[in-house]
């Protein structure tokens, strides 16, 4: 337990100084792997507590994202307005989307990539509104009451902060009874029922909480990217944000930002002399599947477990 | 209110034009220990599965305590005082025995979907999960995840899960299939040591246990019901000598 | 009303290209459980092969055999050295075979370049033909719709009239016991899946020739031919035909009549269609 809350502190601490000794090129990056981490996180809270396999958390992010940028550039909208209507909307999204809960399996993952094409079509072929391919770009720095957050190493510190109390909302309500009994569910479905448990009713709330996260992800996202475009709601954003969670480990809460972190530091680098970063990505997720499938925590579990010797 | 807690009411079962149950009618009074006995695919466990809400039946209705169920889903039912255990096992076996047992607790109490609590800290709920652990003879196993438990541990946990909701009718579907012989006495004795204000609904193959436990059996064969009555009849009816001790 | 007729047409010529696609796909799934998200990158390459195949022999017959051909063989190896080895896993499945796709879709950028490349008809399906009524119609076209015609059929005949196609039934039905009844399964498998890569590939090719081959054309037309499976439900191949059918009338009708929202025109009535039968048309759980 203490090892706990020292690693807390001591991971707090490192993230808190990144402005002052990294890089502007690291800062940004940093920036990047917290924002996706988030949405990674988003997704695990289905794949990892639920059990389900959604791909179509682009979609939320990229509702969100668009309805500030449009509503900041178009209508003059201020910052904070503008973000609670992005969550707004990304949540609203989700909502609808969670109908799919009434499926499970294979139809569960094939009907959330339709949804998640429908918004990439809309986002794509909607030019009028959307601004198509080129989407919606000049959207001003985000501005908290009168002050202005320009410089990157504030913007860092603000996402930080919104991350910070994310994860302690999502440490909550993963260890209260809604979260135990998502795992239940992942766990027996049929037990949960005869348990007395509405399975669809606590997937569905499941999944629309699990919308709110991605479009908190995509409202800092826009102020960080300062345009969206269709690519932020596309499919490879969506199985992206999996695999992430699946590299870093799914069901805990640092993995989603230690699989976000390998991919983007590793899209990075080989971007800087591969031209075809994809194949690069289409080897990672091979990998992944057939080696690591539990993930950077499923190791280190497994490797503290051998430590203290099996069944400890 | 009904003398019956469970009453089934001409119930019919049909998969792909196969009468697993077949115009079954039966009526337990409250607090009474019921054993149905029956041959291999005789539509026990089908019955079950109507009774609980996990099948719908093809025709009839299900009545609990004068309410008539048969529309109810099968969460709405264990609100309504349902409880039941699986033929084989089933029990969430990623997570630990407490938190199956808290998950049983919680599962018909609006508290379940409480989000901003975890549910380690609730003191009093952890406490009668011990409590109850410790009926079914699982005490100091509180923390070990149930994919590490025996197959006999696995079916004093289904038990403990049941009986965690604080059911008026419990369905035990052959709760001591695959254990040891003293197992098997542990089990029955953990069984005849429940409150008589539970209603006891229970398939059982092993006929001694059965006899020694049940007030009343049902005997079913081929869907139909073939035999109602007092144990000590039973085994002197001609019907189910033929059916049931006849394969023996 | 003669652009009423045409849209049917053309989605009923599309309707025919998804089902090439379509029905490999809901069949490996009925047979094997994989869900393999490559079939549009199949597509992809295969068409990519065929045009350069017709680029140097000029010859369309040959672009669609080498196409296809080069297609099994690849599906052959990513069914035998990825898909197999991770079992029945479908979150493992889609990850690597959506891997697969990743990487072969790169492969065909860095050969063929980013740019919209279309398949050089042969001489004979160039120009219109005129249907009675007075409309002039692509060839093509009616060339396609006649062969997704053709290979349904055929798919029928061999799923339900051959001793092959029992055991395929069967093993949709029930995989145990068609295992119980001593059949080689895992040569049925490799069979089955031959056909599926092979039905890609010639879609790749004919594709290439009435759409076009560009970088992301894997996922549009990999969608596309999921929605039908979703609609018509996973292991039915009567599902794929009606659904094909379904999804290439919405789809050419929701182009004409609501081009900005032509997506939604397709999925909005799949989703309805969903909160009702959560299996699709002639689905069954999974």
């Amino acid at each position: 337990m203490n090892y706990r809350v020292v690693g807390i502190v001591v991971l707090a601490a490192l993230l808190a100084a990144v402005p002052s000794v990294a890089s502007e090129y690291w800062l940004v990056l940093f920036t990047q792997i917290l924002i996706f981490g988030l949405l990674a996180l988003s997704a695990d809270l289905l794949l990892g507590h639920a059990g389900l396999f959604s791909l179509c958390h682009a979609a939320f992010f990229a509702v969100s994202a668009y309805t500030v940028a449009i509503l900041q550039t178009r209508y003059g909208v201020s910052t904070i307005p503008a973000s609670l209507a992005g969550l707004c909307m990304g949540t609203l999204l989700a909502a609808v989307f969670a109908s799919a809960v009434r499926t499970r399996g294979v139809y569960f993952i094939l009907i959330t990539l339709a949804f998640g094409y429908i918004v990439w079509g809309v986002a794509y072929r909607w030019a009028s509104f959307t601004g198509g391919d080129n989407g919606v770009t000049n959207v001003p720095a985000p501005a908290l009451g009168g002050l202005q957050v320009v410089s990157k190493a504030h913007y860092y510190y603000f996402v930080l902060a919104v991350l910070a109390i994310c994860l302690a909302s999502y440490r909550i309500l993963t260890t209260s009874p809604f979260g135990l009994a998502l795992r239940g569910i992942k766990s027996s479905e049929s037990r949960m029922r005869s348990l007395g448990y509405r399975v669809g009713a606590h997937l569905y709330v499941a999944f629309v909480i699990s919308g709110f996260y991605a479009s908190l992800a995509g409202v800092l996202y826009i102020y960080y990217n300062r345009f969206v475009n269709p690519v932020a709601a596309s499919f490879p954003i969506s199985v992206e944000a999996i695999l992430m969670a699946i590299i870093g480990g799914t069901g805990t809460m640092l993995g989603p930002f230690i699989g976000s972190g390998i991919i983007l530091i590793l899209r990075n680098w080989v971007s800087g002399f591969f031209h075809y970063y994809t194949a690069v990505l289409g080897l990672i997720f091979i990998a992944t599947v057939l080696w690591a499938p539990n993930g950077v925590m499923g190791l280190i579990r497994s490797w503290r477990s051998g430590n203290r010797g099996e069944g400890a | 209110m009904s003398n019956f807690a469970i009453e089934v009411d001409n119930v019919s079962k049909t998969f792909a034009g196969l009468r697993a149950v077949d115009s079954v009618s039966l009526s337990i009074p409250r607090g009474e220990r019921r054993v149905l006995l029956g041959p291999n695919g005789a539509g026990k466990t089908t019955l079950f599965h109507c009774i609980s809400g996990t099948h719908q039946p093809t025709a009839g209705r299900i009545v609990m305590f004068g309410r008539d169920i048969s529309r109810v889903s099968e969460n709405g039912r264990t609100t309504l005082g349902m409880g039941r255990t699986f033929q084989i096992s089933n029990v969430c076996t990623d997570l630990t025995v407490m938190e199956n047992l808290l998950l049983g607790m919680l599962g018909t109490k609006s508290q379940k979907w409480s989000m901003f609590r975890p549910v380690a800290s609730d003191s009093q709920l952890v406490g009668k999960a011990v409590a109850s652990l410790k009926e079914v003879g699982l005490q100091g196993r509180e923390n070990e995840e149930v994919k590490y438990l025996s197959y006999g541990e696995r079916r004093q946990l289904e038990l403990a899960l049941a009986l965690s909701s604080n059911p008026r009718v419990l369905l035990l579907d052959e709760p001591c299939a695959g254990l040891s012989p003293s197992e098997r006495q542990h089990f029955s004795k953990l069984v005849s040591g429940l409150s008589r204000e539970i209603t006891l609904l229970m398939i059982e193959h092993d006929i001694d246990v059965a006899l020694a436990l049940a007030d009343k059996v049902t005997v079913l064969h081929r869907g139909k019901m073939i035999f109602d009555g007092p144990p000590e009849e039973v085994q002197k009816n001609t019907d189910v000598k033929e059916v049931y001790f006849g394969r023996l | 009303m003669t652009a009423i007729i045409l849209q049917a047409i053309n989605g009923l010529s599309l309707a025919a290209l998804l089902f090439l696609l379509a029905s490999g796909f809901t069949v490996t799934f009925g047979l094997m459980r994989v869900v393999n998200m490559a079939y549009g990158a199949y597509y992809l390459l295969g068409g990519y092969i065929g045009l350069s195949v017709m680029r140097t022999t000029g010859s369309f017959e040959l672009a669609m055999l080498v196409g296809s051909v080069a297609i099994v063989i690849l599906g052959f190896f990513v069914d035998r050295f990825l898909i197999r080895p991770i079992g029945s896993n479908h979150l493992a499945q889609v990850l690597l075979t959506v891997g697969v796709a990743f990487f072969i879709g790169e492969v065909c950028l860095a050969i063929w370049g980013g740019d919209s490349l279309k398949i050089q008809l042969p001489s004979y399906l160039r120009g219109s033909v005129e249907l009675p009524g007075g409309i002039y119609y692509p060839k093509l076209r009616i060339a396609l719709i006649a062969f997704g015609i053709l290979t349904a059929t055929s798919l029928w005949l061999l799923y339900h009239k051959t001793q092959i196609g029992a055991v395929v039934r069967a093993g949709v039905d029930d995989r145990e016991m068609v295992n119980a009844i001593g059949i080689n399964v895992d040569r049925l498998f490799v069979l089955v899946s031959a056909v599926a890569s092979f039905l890609a590939g010639i879609a790749g090719v004919v594709g290439g020739a009435f759409l076009t081959l560009n970088p992301g054309a894997e996922w549009d037309i990999l969608v596309l031919a999921l929605v039908v499976v979703i609609v018509g439900g996973l292991g039915s191949l009567e599902g794929a035909v009606l659904g094909s059918i379904v999804v290439g009338l919405l789809d050419a009708y929701g182009r004409w009549l609501a081009p900005d929202f032509s997506y939604f025109v397709l999925f909005g009535p799949m989703a309805i269609l969903l909160l009702f039968r959560p299996t699709g048309i002639f689905g069954k759980e999974h």
